[in-house]
């Protein structure tokens, strides 16, 4: 009983993050239809960008240990989404959008080349900045733990930098959701994925509706990763190991679904966490990818796929 | 109000459209009829920029329309009523009706416009806040007009808007249209299977077949021509 307790704290902590990384990439993906093979490596740098934001920009002798690292990986959410902006208007805009609306397979494969090759400038071209020893943004936070006695004999930990980073991720997740739903941006970002032709029509801009999806999808992502930074070490090929959990989360979620992404993440955390219960802890990830088959086996849609699709 | 001359345009290298030219007035309710693959469809999307014309010119308003961005021909008041209604159906009705008032027009009369639109319309209001890919097919007719309308624009654009709807829902539709031209005077320009109907309440109207304009005139003209009376209205 207290075994099942802590994991699913553990995993409820850890899925809260995971959410708010697929939602970066949810959000690309369901406004743009690209699939962005590099948006793990865009995690990568949010993480770095935190790291030196904290270590070299003054920001450690500013706000302390404690409080400094979570203002250092908020700041690393503009500065990748400034990245993801110019990204996107000197590459991804060339194979996406209504520059390539008329082509045969609207251009997919120029996407997943330049993608990947995008991933691929960003994975060596850090391991030449940055160096291959591994990094980690740590706060005292990170080694410290609340207790809770939900019942009267049993007590569960919580690590207290894993529950700022869940609660964070929370947060970050209800203001995306506020405009996405309630803003005049929000909205004409969904019709621009719902029906890019049609919202030609209406006067939006499709070609800029990506580009801020982007970019809000990097800064997004790269808030997540600064987070996960607080415990897990990094190094320049982290992308790689987060990129498959992220498609996990999203397509999980279902294909297009923003909010989905967030619960597919959320699951990905709380089945691997769950996992180690009855599973050594090297099968974590085969155990997400067991449960992912299964799910995606009764429910090929994901948890919020549309049936409804665009025309 | 909007001018098209010489216009010719297709997908390759063989035109769709052929040397078109269409004159419609401010005011003015045009009808565009053919058959199926005439290029009807073609021709609204050049004059919203989704598909680039090959020559020829378009005016509207005395601005050079082709030298406009797509996205930016809203802007100039241009509404297009896609064929096969085109909503976005993830959003709910009243989310589909603010996309239609992305125009800075449509935002300054949104209030004006919204309540004049579920006069119209009343199934919009009653659905308010239903998603638009849940609704019928005249319904979400009746939302891609309610739509084109909420941008407060000079000239809207209808194409087939009676395309898969059962008859007495395109009635409806179409008497629906003719209240509405009535009561705000607005110019109309429509492109329609049912060649009737559109030539009944049309001041003007062309024929076009495989990409150009065979015949012209006001409807009395067109509704006493011979080929149009055999080949379109089976008299």
């Amino acid at each position: 009983m207290e075994g099942f307790l802590q994991a699913l704290a553990a995993g409820l902590l850890i899925g809260a993050v995971y959410g708010l990384m697929c939602v970066g990439l949810g959000l690309i993906f369901g406004v743009m239809r690209v699939i962005n093979f590099a948006h793990g490596d865009f995690m990568m740098l949010g993480m770095y960008a935190a790291f030196y934001l904290f270590t070299a920009a003054g920001i450690q002798s500013l706000f302390g240990n404690t409080v400094g690292p979570f203002v250092a990986i908020l700041l690393a959410g503009p500065v990748l989404a400034v990245f993801g902006y110019f990204v996107h208007l000197a590459l991804i805009s060339r194979v996406s959008g209504t520059r390539t609306a008329s082509l045969e397979g609207e251009g997919h494969y120029a996407q997943l080349i330049l993608t990947l090759g995008i991933a691929l400038i960003l994975q060596n071209g850090g391991l030449i900045v940055f160096g291959s020893v591994l990094a980690s943004i740590r706060t005292p936070l990170s080694s410290s733990a609340w207790e809770l006695n939900p019942f009267l004999d049993i007590g569960i930990f919580l690590n207290k930098a894993r529950s700022i980073d869940a609660i964070v991720s929370l947060a970050i997740m209800i203001l995306l959701s506020l405009l996405i739903t309630r803003t005049r941006i929000g909205k004409s970002l969904r019709a621009a994925a719902d029906n890019p032709t049609a919202a030609t029509y209406m006067g939006i801009d499709v070609d800029r509706a990506h580009r801020t999806a982007f970019a809000l999808g990097c800064g997004i992502t790269a808030i997540a990763g600064g987070l996960l930074a607080t415990n897990y070490p990094f190094h320049p090929f982290v992308g790689l190991e987060y990129v498959i959990v992220m498609y996990a989360g999203v397509v999980l979620g279902g294909m297009g679904s923003i909010i989905g992404a967030f619960w597919g993440g959320m699951t990905i955390g709380l089945v691997q966490q769950m996992s180690t219960l009855i599973l050594p802890t090297q099968l974590q990830n085969a155990a997400i990818f067991a449960v992912f088959l299964l799910i995606i086996f009764f429910r090929p849609q994901g948890f919020f796929g549309r049936m409804v699709e665009r025309t | 109000m909007l001018r098209i001359e010489g216009l010719s345009a297709g997908y390759s290298a063989k035109p769709v459209l052929n040397d078109v030219s269409i004159n419609v007035g401010a005011g003015q309710f045009v009808a565009i009829v053919g058959p199926n693959g005439a290029g009807k469809t073609t021709l609204f999307k050049t004059i919203s920029g989704i598909v680039k014309p090959s020559g020829g010119a378009i005016t509207f308003d005395g601005v050079d329309l082709l030298a406009v961005p797509p996205p930016q021909r809203a802007h100039l008041g241009i509404a297009h009523v896609p064929e096969g209604r085109q909503v976005f159906p993830s959003l709910t009705v009243m989310e589909n009706l603010e996309m239609g008032a992305m125009t800075e027009s449509g935002r300054r009369d949104w209030k004006a416009n919204i309540e004049r639109i579920f006069e119209w319309l009343p199934v919009l209001k009653e659905r308010r806040d239903q998603f638009a890919g849940t609704m019928s097919g005249g319904q979400q007719q009746m939302l891609a007009i309610g739509r084109g309308l909420a941008s407060s624009p000079k000239l809207l654009m209808l194409d087939e808007p009676s395309m898969g709807l059962a008859p007495s829902t395109a009635d409806f539709i179409f008497e629906r249209l003719i209240d509405i031209r009535r009561q705000s005077g607005l110019t109309m320009l429509l492109v329609e299977q049912r060649v009737a109907e559109a030539l009944e309440s049309a001041d003007h109207g062309y024929v076009l077949e495989a990409g150009h304009v065979v015949l012209e005139g006001n409807n009395d003209t067109l509704r006493a021509d011979d080929r149009v009376r055999k080949a379109y209205l089976g008299m």
